[in-house]
């Protein structure tokens, strides 16, 4: 199995776009795996008919028993993360869930046994047909849930669960280089860099890349939205190389690509000069991942670990 | 009370690249004309804001977002493994005895050290990220930045909330990162009024719909601005409509603004879309009134 992640630092440089792109040029072994479980839009891209679902729990969260507080303030006292409040009422303590870490600090710290703990589903797992053919594992968190990159976790398990021996998943990370992100590259074979070509895709693309190289995965870059700015187009070309990763292809800023999806199409299936060049780069790509599955079966079984 | 409460407003978005920052830059720039204002990146994994403004000057060192990480005394671990029963992100490993702290993963709650029947937890502050305030043309700046490689981005996002608080400013406005976990909980959290950015493309509705949740599920009025509009062709004024959601602004797509977004240049010279800011403005204040207690 190859698993393939495309990410991008910055948000919106085109990385479910171009994730769909690939995994419908890379054959009909393929998985795709939609790790952006906050903003989940694989199953728009590659047009998913909802399948099996299954709940997802991230385990408890905690809230204070109001008729058993008696005010001593002590479960304010430990919490680090400044969620406990008194009760505008003043009766006694509440928590405010937006900043709960879920750590329990206060749960050990309470003498009256007024910290109690409730269950929550904190999203659901799907796995979906799609009009391309590519089975597509997917999530939707709940708004304002704290666990997205243990549900990654999830959407992977599934992925590969499903993906089997010789098949290739295509991870659709999310934006960012945090927690859910690292979720969803450790332990990839190719990390897929989607660089915007803007002042701010460039600067967030470069901080994946060194998180990239931190975790040791192997890259491949693309450069999205090239042509606004000239200087732009120049200073991605000059990160990408300074960061030693091949470029695989540019792609122009185009409405066109725009319009391909809303008629249902991937970027590889489009007429005129921008749909060649998106399917070009991708070509590209998938030449370095045949390259990987060579080795892979040439120099078996051991695969390096992050 | 003679200094009035400050007014906070949290740009949003659900998904990525709609123009949250571009919104937030350019709200900031237009209401630093009138009265004392600081735009506070909250995108601590991808911030960009500062991008806007390439002659702002720092105002003083950066702020150091720490996080209490154990440290385990080898020499009183008895090895029972309470550490690790207690810690709720898998941060301590306790086997045959032996105990392993992950600090990289550790949130640094306490709760394995005040569990330790032995007192054989210490603890050292590490450094997650940073914020760091600065200056530009009468605009206070604040950004939170993340370390790269760290996962405790609400650390870091909340260093940078205590950061802005403690400076003299009548508005504060919020570059927020995209998502509806849990950085974008925590950045939208103590806001009066939640502006979201959207774009007229399905991805962008589909993740709008998610983070009128997360702001509603806080009791924070919303109002959506249409960025890129003309765009594409998804209804954002129907989305809108069906969710009770009041739209506030629109911006135009045009081939010169994505430019000049590329760049990250400012556009104050657009006349309208100024005037469309101070509109924005204006009736994002009007929303946070709508949650103010009489």
């Amino acid at each position: 199995m190859i698993m393939v992640s495309v990410a991008s630092g910055k948000g919106g440089a085109g990385k479910t776009s171009i994730a769909a792109a690939l995994a419908e040029l890379l054959g009909p072994a393929r998985v795709f795996a939609d790790c952006d479980v906050d903003a989940a839009n694989g199953a728009i891209a590659l047009g998913a008919a909802l399948g099996t679902r299954e709940p997802y729990d991230a385990g408890p969260g905690f809230k204070i028993d109001e008729k058993a507080c008696t005010g001593c303030g002590l479960c304010a006292k430990v919490c680090r993360f400044g969620a406990i409040k008194p009760a505008p009422d003043g009766s006694g303590y509440r928590i405010v869930p937006e900043l709960c870490e879920r750590c329990g600090a206060c749960l050990d710290a309470c003498p009256s046994k007024a910290v109690v703990t409730f269950e929550k589903q904190a999203g659901e797992l799907f796995v979906s047909g799609t009009r391309l053919g590519i089975p597509l594992v997917h999530a939707e968190l709940v708004p304002g849930e704290d666990t997205s990159g243990k549900l990654v976790r999830k959407v992977r398990d599934k992925a590969e669960r499903i993906a089997g021996g010789d098949s290739i998943v295509v991870l659709d990370s999310p934006p960012g280089i945090g927690c859910p992100v690292i979720a969803s590259i450790s332990g990839c074979d190719l990390v897929l860099v989607v660089v915007e070509a803007s002042a701010s895709g460039i600067r967030d693309a470069a901080r994946l890349v060194e998180l990239v190289a931190s975790m040791r995965r192997k890259a491949v870059a693309i450069v999205n939205k090239a042509g606004l700015d000239g200087a732009m187009d120049l200073r991605a070309r000059e990160m990408i190389a300074k960061a030693g990763i091949p470029l695989a292809g540019e792609i122009p800023f185009d409405p066109a690509l725009r319009s391909a999806e809303e008629a249902g199409k991937t970027w590889l299936s489009l007429d005129g000069d921008s749909g060649a060049r998106a399917a070009k780069a991708l070509r590209a790509v998938r030449g370095v991942i045949s390259g990987l599955s060579r080795r892979e079966t040439d120099s078996n079984p051991s695969k390096e670990q992050p | 009370m003679s200094e009035a409460r400050r007014t906070v407003i949290a740009v949003a978005s659900g998904k990525g690249g709609t123009g949250k920052t571009t919104v937030a830059a350019h709200l900031a720039v237009a209401a630093a004309l009138s009265r004392k204002t600081i735009l506070v990146d909250l995108d601590v994994e991808a911030p960009d804001s500062l991008g806007y403004f390439p002659k702002a000057s720092p105002t003083g060192e950066p702020l150091p977002a720490m996080v209490l990480v154990p440290r385990l005394d080898e020499s009183k671990c008895s090895g029972c493994g309470l550490c690790a029963k207690t810690c709720r992100f898998g941060a301590i490993v306790a086997i045959g005895g032996v105990v392993t702290v992950d600090e990289r993963i550790c949130k640094g709650c306490g709760r394995c050290v005040a569990a330790c029947p032995a007192s054989a937890l210490g603890e050292a502050a590490v450094e997650v990220g940073a914020a760091r305030a600065y200056e530009s043309g009468g605009l206070s700046l604040l950004e939170g930045r993340m370390a790269v490689g760290d996962i405790r981005s609400t650390a870091v996002i909340e260093a940078a909330k205590r950061a802005a608080a403690s400076t003299p400013a009548e508005l504060e406005i919020r570059d927020c990162p995209p998502g509806v976990s849990c950085s974008a909980t925590h950045a939208i959290e103590g806001a009066d009024c939640v502006v979201l950015v959207a774009e007229p493309t399905e991805f962008s509705l589909h993740d709008l719909g998610a983070a009128v949740e997360l702001a509603r599920g806080q009791g924070l009025p919303v109002g959506v601005v249409v960025n890129k509009d003309g765009f594409g062709s998804a209804d954002v004024d129907a989305f809108c409509a069906s969710r009770g959601v009041p739209i506030i602004g629109r911006i135009a797509f045009l081939r010169a603004r994505a430019a000049s977004g590329a760049a990250t240049r400012l556009w104050s010279e657009d006349g309208s879309l100024m005037r469309e800011m101070d509109s924005i403005l204006a009736r994002a204040v009007e929303a946070t009134k709508a949650r103010m207690p009489a």
